[in-house]
């Protein structure tokens, strides 16, 4: 039952926040409360909301969609604009529940059609129902809708003067520059008044919910007021009471919800103001010619219209939309930086180095012997010794270069494409560029991603098209067949499927540096590198390895217990959970490395401790350094001033770093966290972790002066 | 320039028809070693003087740890400590990412003095004390058990000291070389190997982590290679099928050889000895195909000694005398013999003069310095004529000699490093008639002097 009624109060929170893109329970109760003020049109907004959650959820529509309010939050707006536009009367609650249902027909229909193209609906449901009941009862007196008159329209309360009306006076006639007040009563027209508390409110709700988003409510009004000034266009300013609120919410929705903040999303939303004006006024006028307000309606068509237009572009390069939509601007924005930066395992097929041991590029990217034009992107290895020679005196035969008859490996998971196995090893200084690849192995990784390896040894190849090859897979041995002089391996990324396709620039994942030194990640290495796969230490793979279905208990010395299992959702990330708090911490573990991408929840949970301490591991025990994902979820307004400037300059960063010191039965790992203000640092957190072969023994931490000792126990519990 | 003098020489014309590879053997002179000139390291040193190239050392160790990384992705080494355990060879081989093979109490502390961490000193051999295993169990060093008597003994004292040890055990089998190396560690053939293997897994306080042989040493075969790696890759198939214990690693020894000529051998081991890749291709070619699943290939360790660091290795010595012997055949007598070229026992070893000589060549015997008649370093060997105070270089004396020469007669001499910028470091002292009487006592009846 608290289940049920918690369901139905965040749903119908979510469905008022949303109007201003958020998922923010502040803000939802703050419009809540604004739309009270008119307390008629508040009541029959609640009691859409409420009819139409409880339809869909009775219809059994998602949960989790329902939840967003994206469903329903047209039908919000459907009820406090017939509360606003209509008198009480017999028939109002009949067409009030015949319009709600089309509107919710509408939302569903409408989000799934264009949700196929990844574009929202935004409240063109709501318009277009309302449209329809303008119409139907303009037309049908017998319907017995009765319109209000206009000079009642935002009269918030019809009655005697109160002490609430009072202070909507009060505040509506404040000594501050007309401007100022033109702002917050058309931040108020998006709930239809007209009402500088009701605009306070909102405003002070929007704030807490996104500085970003305030600023670009400003940037959009200010913007507006600028080019009303210059043209004239609306001679007393843009008070009507829906001019503002379409402006201002073009700014917040280009400038910084469907792509990510920026200065030019920033630009961009200062850009399509003219735009506004122009879509606006026709509208406008077109409408008038119907009787029909054209309520946000340039807003909805403006923001879908350039949304599709940006997603059309073929390389997005700098401006990026929203790929996952967090309701925030500034998460949008900070995961965003945290996953151009961290998440590259995500942005790119994971490609490992295609030999086993150190080789050496005798030819990089851009070459200057034959890594050209539609080839440039492609690598060359060769074996060297300690004096770079590749070869065993006297280097006459094939045989005597160290490469030579060694493993070449699938450089990932895939599907061979095409093998050519025949073409004899040259003598050493002679080419065939008959058969310019040589022996060559195509393999399919996905669709427009294939990788090359070429000049193998004759009959050396082990797998034939149409195997499935596993990356570390032996699939031939290096050898001296095509264009090469002397013994090497050819390796390319190409998008097309043919031998002799065009290179594609393309990064490997993990590799490390000659001597173990440095672990590079996601690039390309270069002419004279010495590079290998990076060495993993098994006790750190071990201790890391977490799959879904693991459980553990940890205790601290404080007697405070939590119990994590790890699971996997929809889309198989995997995360902890905690049985206790229902803190959850994603994380990614591959191969090479482990590290954790998002926590939700208790941030005085052991989990957020480890969540802190674990951030990223190498499992080749190289050091890490990296940066903590910022957080914009909770509410705390000592970062206000970062989200303010963060789509321009963020002078505060969160720094990890770990150094991993081997044992005699296992190995320990110390971490230090700190707080980067305008690069002074502070140490917020230092932790150690000690293995052993069975895993995580247990974990110590420092922090604000407090020490904390964790024990580690797994099993079932 | 006054010309040298060289002496006159009889030499016996033979008639018939020439050899067809021709009758000159090697007479280069070796003036220098890695730059350095040998006159100026005897001058520094004395004579005789061992004499190691740090860069020859290097480049052997990454050559084969190139054959091994290449084929195969998870390969160790374990500098075999008996081979040449002077604390600087030690470190050169540490520093390039290898583990410590020992085989004694004292080794083992070696290693541990070297700065190699305990669990990454393997210990070998068939005399291991109560207390040395107490200290490689503390310290999680891989103890590969040779005996019965001594995994009771491990048994026991795990027991007492209430400590896990990690162990391994040492397989001899028949890989078709003979005669058989089946007095170290226990049978696979007669199943006293996987019995062996059972008591561990059963035993509580100990841990089987990995499977050890060691085949033989100079072995010219790289098929008794494949045929230890199958069974060893067979045993631990079974103790991860039958016994759910999978081992970490399997220890395939070392044994490969050197290019040095063993005696007796028709052509020089340069063109017969089969090199690392060969080894390599063979040990690892077995193991990949052996059917382990990718991610639980076992670690690969190799503790390889002898060619790692024998063509490293230098003796530099001078001509005592020559002679005539009784049946008319020339003798040279050298300052160094068997007490400090132990391995002239084993090889015919390549020996240069240090200087440009003449054409003329002649057979002789060189004999070692001590008054005892087994002291041959070569019965017959082509050199030019050589006179008292001439140096000779012996080539590829690396491995063995600096752990298994003997202090008889003579003092052992100096051992010179030659680092990787040709700067030459002395990283063994002559010894000295002090050091030699350090250990000594004298009961004090035949201190005081007798009065009349």
């Amino acid at each position: 039952m608290k289940k049920h009624l918690q369901y139905y109060i965040s749903s119908a929170l979510n469905s008022y926040a949303v109007l201003f893109f958020s998922k923010n329970e502040i803000l939802g109760v703050l419009l809540f409360i604004v739309s009270m003020f008119n307390f008629n049109a508040g009541l029959t907004g609640l009691i859409s909301v409420l009819a139409s959650l409880i339809l869909v959820s009775a219809l059994g529509f998602n949960k989790e969609d329902i939840k967003t309010g994206l469903y329903t939050f047209n039908s919000l707006l459907l009820g406090i604009g017939f509360g606003t536009f209509f008198s009480f009367n017999s028939t109002f609650w009949l067409w009030l529940s015949a319009a709600c249902l089309l509107c919710v027909v509408l939302s569903v229909n409408l989000l799934s059609f264009l949700g196929k193209y990844g574009l929202p609906t935004l409240s063109i449901p709501f318009i277009i129902t309302f449209w329809l009941v303008l119409i139907a009862a303009s037309g049908y007196q017998g319907m017995g809708l009765v319109q209000k008159s206009s000079s009642l329209l935002f009269e918030l309360n019809t009655g005697a003067p109160s002490h609430f009306t009072k202070l909507c006076h009060f505040f509506d006639n404040l000594n501050v520059p007309a401007y100022v007040l033109l702002f917050f009563r058309s931040v108020s027209a998006v709930l239809f008044q007209n009402s500088v508390l009701a605009g306070i409110l909102i405003s002070i709700g929007v704030f807490i919910h996104s500085r970003i988003g305030f600023s670009l409510l400003l940037i959009g009004f200010v913007t507006a007021c600028f080019v009303n000034h210059l043209t004239g266009t609306y001679p007393d300013g843009i008070s009507n009471y829906y001019l503002g609120a379409n402006f201002m919410m073009v700014s917040c929705a280009i400038g910084g919800f469907f792509l990510i903040p920026s200065w030019r999303s920033y630009a961009w939303a200062i850009v399509v103001m003219p735009f506004t004006f122009l879509v606006l006024n026709a509208l406008s006028r077109l409408l008038g010619f119907y009787n029909l307000p054209v309520f946000s309606m340039p807003f909805c068509l403006i923001t879908i219209g350039l949304l599709y237009f940006f997603m059309l572009r073929k390389n997005p390069q700098k401006l990026q939309l929203t790929t996952f939509q967090n309701y925030s601007p500034e998460t949008n924005f900070y995961q965003f930086l945290s996953g151009k930066a961290r998440l590259k395992d995500f942005q790119y097929f994971n490609l490992s180095l295609p030999f086993m041991g150190a080789w050496t590029v005798s030819q990089g990217y851009q070459g200057e012997i034959t890594h050209k034009s539609d080839w440039q992107h492609a690598l060359d290895f060769v074996l060297e010794d300690m004096d770079g020679k590749s070869y065993n005196l006297p280097g006459i035969k094939p045989e005597d270069y160290y490469c030579f008859n060694k493993p070449v490996l699938a450089a990932g998971d895939g599907i061979v494409q095409e093998v050519i196995n025949h073409i004899d090893d040259n003598v050493i200084g002679q080419v065939n560029l008959e058969q310019n690849w040589g022996n060559t192995i195509v393999v399919k990784h996905t669709e427009h991603l294939y990788s090359k390896v070429s000049h193998l040894k004759k009959n050396s190849i082990k797998v034939k098209a149409g195997d499935l090859v596993k990356q570390g897979d032996i699939i031939g041995l290096c050898g001296n067949s095509g264009r090469s002089p002397e013994p090497h391996l050819h390796f390319q990324v190409q998008s097309t499927p043919y031998i002799g396709s065009k290179t594609l620039s393309y990064p490997f994942a993990y590799y490390a540096s000659e001597n173990n030194q440095v672990l590079k990640s996601f690039e390309i290495p270069k002419k004279g590198e010495t590079i290998q796969k990076p060495e993993i230490n098994p006790y750190l793979k071990n201790a890391f390895h977490f799959e879904p279905g693991y459980i553990n208990l940890v205790t601290d010395d404080r007697g405070n217990k939590e119990t994590w299992e790890v699971f996997a959702d929809n889309l198989g990330s995997t995360y902890f959970y905690c049985r206790e708090n229902q803190a959850v911490a994603y994380f990614v573990n591959n191969a090479n490395v482990f590290y954790f991408t998002r926590f939700y929840g208790d941030r005085k949970s052991i989990l957020f401790l480890f969540y802190q301490a674990a951030y990223k591991i190498n499992f080749s025990a190289h050091q890490v350094k990296d940066y903590y994902a910022r957080d914009a979820e909770r509410f705390k307004p000592s970062l206000w001033l970062r989200d303010l400037f963060a789509p321009f300059f963020i002078f505060t960063q969160h720094t990890y770093s770990n150094d991993i010191k081997p044992k005699n039965d296992g190995l320990t790992i110390n971490i230090e966290t700190k707080k980067q203000v305008f690069g002074h640092d502070e140490v917020l957190l230092n932790a150690e972790i000690h293995l052993n072969d069975k895993g995580i023994e247990s974990i110590d931490f420092l922090y604000k002066n407090k020490t904390l000792k964790v024990k580690w126990e797994t099993g079932l519990v | 320039m006054k010309q040298k003098y060289e002496r006159p020489t009889i030499r016996k014309m033979n008639t018939g028809l020439m050899n067809k590879f021709g009758t000159r053997t090697d007479f280069d002179p070796v003036e220098a070693i890695d730059g350095v000139p040998v006159k100026s390291l005897v001058e520094q040193y004395g004579s005789p003087v061992f004499v190691l190239s740090e860069k020859q050392i290097r480049r052997n160790y990454q050559a084969a740890v190139r054959s091994f990384k290449t084929r195969y992705p998870k390969v160790q080494f374990a500098w075999s400590y008996k081979t040449n355990y002077l604390n600087a060879v030690c470190r050169i081989f540490h520093q390039e990412g290898s583990w410590a093979e020992v085989v004694s109490g004292f080794e083992y502390h070696k290693a541990l003095g070297n700065g190699v961490s305990g669990n990454q000193i393997i210990f070998n051999g068939p005399d291991k004390k109560e207390a040395d295993l107490i200290l490689a169990i503390e310290n999680h060093s891989l103890i590969h058990i040779d005996h019965y008597d001594e995994l009771y003994l491990l048994i026991d004292v795990c027991k007492r000291i209430n400590k896990k040890a990690k162990v391994a055990i040492r397989v001899n089998f028949d890989t078709g070389v003979y005669p058989i190396w089946d007095r170290f560690g226990f049978n696979y053939e007669n199943g006293q190997a996987w019995a062996a293997i059972n008591k561990i897994v059963a035993a509580e306080h100990l841990e089987l982590v990995g499977l050890h042989c060691h085949i033989g040493t100079f072995m010219l075969s790289t098929t008794a290679y494949s045929v230890a790696a199958t069974k060893l890759c067979d045993l631990a198939m079974r103790c991860k099928t039958e016994l759910q214990n999978p081992v970490q690693y399997l220890d395939l020894g070392g044994g490969f050889p050197s290019i040095n000529t063993l005696k007796g051998a028709y052509l020089p081991g340069v063109d017969t000895v089969p090199s690392v890749e060969d080894f390599a291709e063979a040990i690892t070619g077995t193991i990949l195909n052996f059917g382990f699943a990718a991610d639980e290939l076992p670690l690969l360790i190799l503790e390889s000694g002898r060619v790692l660091i024998d063509d490293a290795g230098y003796l530099i010595g001078s001509v005592l005398a020559n002679k005539r012997l009784s049946d008319g055949r020339r003798a040279t007598i050298l300052d160094f013999g068997i007490n400090i070229l132990f391995t002239s026992n084993w090889y015919d070893h390549k020996i240069s003069v240090a200087k440009e000589a003449g054409q003329y060549t002649e057979e002789t015997v060189l004999f070692g310095p001590l008054c005892m008649n087994i002291d041959v370093v070569r019965e017959s060997i082509t050199l030019p004529l050589l006179e008292r105070g001439d140096q000779v270089v012996v080539h590829k004396v690396g491995a063995y000699n600096m752990t298994q020469w003997m202090q008889f007669i003579n003092m052992r001499p100096a051992v010179v490093l030659i680092d990787m910028q040709g700067k030459s470091h002395q990283i063994r002292k002559p010894e000295t008639l002090a050091y030699l009487e350090m250990m000594e006592e004298v009961p004090e009846y035949l201190i005081k002097k007798s009065s009349f």
